[in-house]
C-alpha cells in the first residue's frame, strides 16, 4: 500500500520529533551532577568571555537557558522560603518563583561581566546521605587567591539540578533563607516581593 | 598640639577600622531570634553605627585614597603589613599542632622579608608557598572553645565572644600594633580599598545586610576553623528542609 507524500512526510515529521523527545531525555537521563556543573561553568565561563560586547541584556537572555538547564530554581525558592511556603497562595509561590529566578539571573548578569583569566577545576564528588550529590570545584583567579565552590545537586526526573552553592564555605542558600524568611515573616509578602523586584531594577541599571 | 594631632590620628585610625565592619543599616528589628544571636537588636544598632562611619569616613577617604595612590603601590602596602601577619600565623600554626605549615610559612615570611624587601614583595607565593589565614580564634576553635554569641563591636565590625580574646592576642602578636598611628592608619586605608568590592556587593545584593553580614561571617569563620571542609551535616539539615516542604513531590 501506497503512502501518500503528504502522510509520508506528517510520519516523518512525527518520527523526528518522537526522536528528538527521546533523544533529549535520554541525554539529559545521562548528563551526571558532575557534567551539569562542568557545563554551567563553562557557559559562565563563555558569558564572561564575551561580557562586554554581550551587554547586560546579552549576558542575562545567554545566563537565562545555562541556569534554567543547570539550577532547580523551584525547589531553591522553596527551600529559602522555609516552612512559610505553606502558608502562600499558590499565585504568591508562582510569583515567588518567577520574581527569583528572575533575580538569580540578573545577579549572574550583572556580577559575571569580563573575563580574566578565571579558570573552573574539578576537584571531586561525594554523595550526600539523603541521595544528593556534591561537587567540589574551584576557580583560579590570576593574581589573587582561589575561591573553593562547592555545588549540592539534588535528583528530580532523571536529571540532576544544583540547589545550593557554597563558595569559601559560605552557603548561599543560607543567607538567602536566613534573610527571605526573616522579611517574609516580619515583613510580609508583598514587602519581600518589593524588595526582590528593587533588586532586580539595581542590577538592570 | 603634639597630643591633638595624635588623637586626631587616633580617631582616624579607628574610623579607618570601618574596613572590618560590613556596610548596610538596621532595617528591620529583631522579633525572630536567632541561637547565635541573642543580641540582635543591640548588634543591630551598632551595626548601623559602623555603617554610617564607614559611609561618611571610610568610604569617601578610601575612594580619595584609591584614587591617588597607584594599585601597584596598594599591592605593595597591603604586602607587607600581610607579611607582618604571617609571624602571628606562624605563632597559631605552633598552637594548632600544624608544624608543617609553620615551617612552610616561617620560610615565607623569611623569604618574603629579606628577597621580598621587608615584604612589599610577596616573592613566597611566586614560588609557590602559599599564604594561610591563621588566627587565634580559629586556634581557640580548634582546642574546642565554645564561639559564643555573635557580636558586632564599635568600630570593628562583626566578631563572636571567642574571637574577642582572639583579637587581643593577635594585635599582641602583630609588630604593626606598635608602629605610629599615621602607619597604622595607613594599613587600615589600605585595606579598607582593598575590600572596596565586598562592600559593593552587599550593598547591592543583600536584602537585609545585617542577616548577610552576620551569616557570612559566622559562616566563613567555621570554614577557617575546619580548614575548608564543608561538613556534611550542614547539607543533611538543608535535605530535611526540603523533605519537609514536600520537594519531588
Amino acid at each position: 500500500m501506497l503512502i501518500p507524500l503528504q502522510n509520508k512526510l506528517f510520519l516523518l515529521v512525527i518520527t523526528s520529533i518522537f526522536l528528538n523527545i527521546t533523544m533529549s531525555t535520554a541525554e539529559a537521563k545521562s548528563a551526571t551532577a558532575k557534567q551539569v556543573v562542568v557545563r554551567f561553568q563553562a557557559n559562565v565561563l563563555k558569558v564572561m568571555k564575551q561580557g562586554k560586547k554581550l551587554g547586560f541584556e546579552g549576558r542575562y537572555k545567554r545566563l537565562e537557558k545555562a541556569i534554567n538547564e543547570s539550577h532547580d530554581l523551584t525547589k531553591i525558592t522553596r527551600v529559602v522560603i522555609g516552612r512559610e511556603w505553606g502558608n502562600l497562595s499558590e499565585e504568591q509561590q508562582q510569583q515567588l518563583i518567577t520574581v527569583f529566578t528572575k533575580l538569580s539571573i540578573a545577579a549572574y548578569a550583572y556580577n559575571f561581566k569580563d573575563f580574566s583569566g578565571e579558570a573552573f577545576h574539578f576537584d571531586s564528588e561525594e554523595k550526600t546521605t539523603r541521595g544528593g550529590m556534591i561537587i567540589h570545584t574551584h576557580l583560579t583567579i590570576p593574581k589573587d587567591k582561589s575561591v573553593t565552590f562547592d555545588y549540592m545537586l539534588k535528583e528530580k526526573n532523571g536529571q540532576w539540578g544544583i540547589i545550593n552553592i557554597i563558595a569559601n564555605g559560605v552557603s548561599d542558600l543560607a543567607l538567602k533563607r536566613s534573610e527571605y524568611t526573616k522579611i517574609l515573616k516580619e515583613q510580609g509578602f508583598d514587602m519581600l516581593l518589593l524588595k526582590l523586584n528593587e533588586k532586580i531594577k539595581t542590577y538592570e541599571k | 598640639m603634639k597630643k591633638q594631632k595624635k588623637n586626631l590620628y587616633l580617631v582616624a585610625s579607628l574610623c579607618l577600622s570601618a574596613l572590618l565592619l560590613l556596610e548596610g543599616c538596621a532595617n528591620t528589628n529583631g522579633s525572630i531570634v536567632s541561637n547565635d544571636d541573642p543580641y540582635e537588636e543591640v548588634n543591630r544598632s551598632v551595626f548601623g553605627f559602623n555603617a554610617s562611619v564607614d559611609n561618611y569616613v571610610g568610604k569617601p577617604v578610601s575612594a580619595a585614597y584609591d584614587y591617588i595612590t597607584p594599585d601597584l603601590v596598594q599591592t605593595g602596602i597591603g604586602n607587607f603589613f600581610s607579611n607582618l601577619k604571617d609571624i602571628n600565623v606562624v605563632l597559631n600554626d605552633v598552637m594548632q599542632g600544624k608544624l608543617l605549615q609553620a615551617g612552610q610559612d616561617t620560610g615565607r615570611f623569611l623569604l618574603n622579608t629579606s628577597v621580598g624587601l621587608a615584604g612589599i614583595f610577596d616573592v613566597a607565593t611566586m614560588v609557590g608557598l602559599e599564604k594561610h589565614n591563621e588566627d587565634f580564634a580559629q586556634t581557640l576553635g580548634v582546642w574546642g572553645v565554645p564561639k559564643g554569641p555573635y557580636l558586632v563591636l564599635p568600630l570593628i565590625g562583626p566578631a563572636t565572644t571567642r574571637g574577642i580574646p582572639g583579637m587581643v592576642f593577635d594585635a599582641a602578636a602583630n609588630p604593626a600594633t606598635y608602629v605610629p598611628f599615621p602607619i597604622r592608619s595607613l594599613e587600615l586605608l589600605n585595606m579598607r580599598t582593598q575590600k572596596a568590592g565586598t562592600f559593593k556587593i552587599i550593598k547591592e545584593g543583600a536584602l537585609d545586610p545585617y542577616l548577610f553580614t552576620r551569616e557570612s561571617f559566622l559562616q566563613s569563620r567555621k570554614y577557617l576553623v575546619t580548614d575548608g571542609e564543608v561538613e556534611l551535616t550542614d547539607d543533611i539539615d538543608l535535605d530535611s528542609s526540603i523533605d519537609e516542604t514536600d520537594f519531588g513531590k
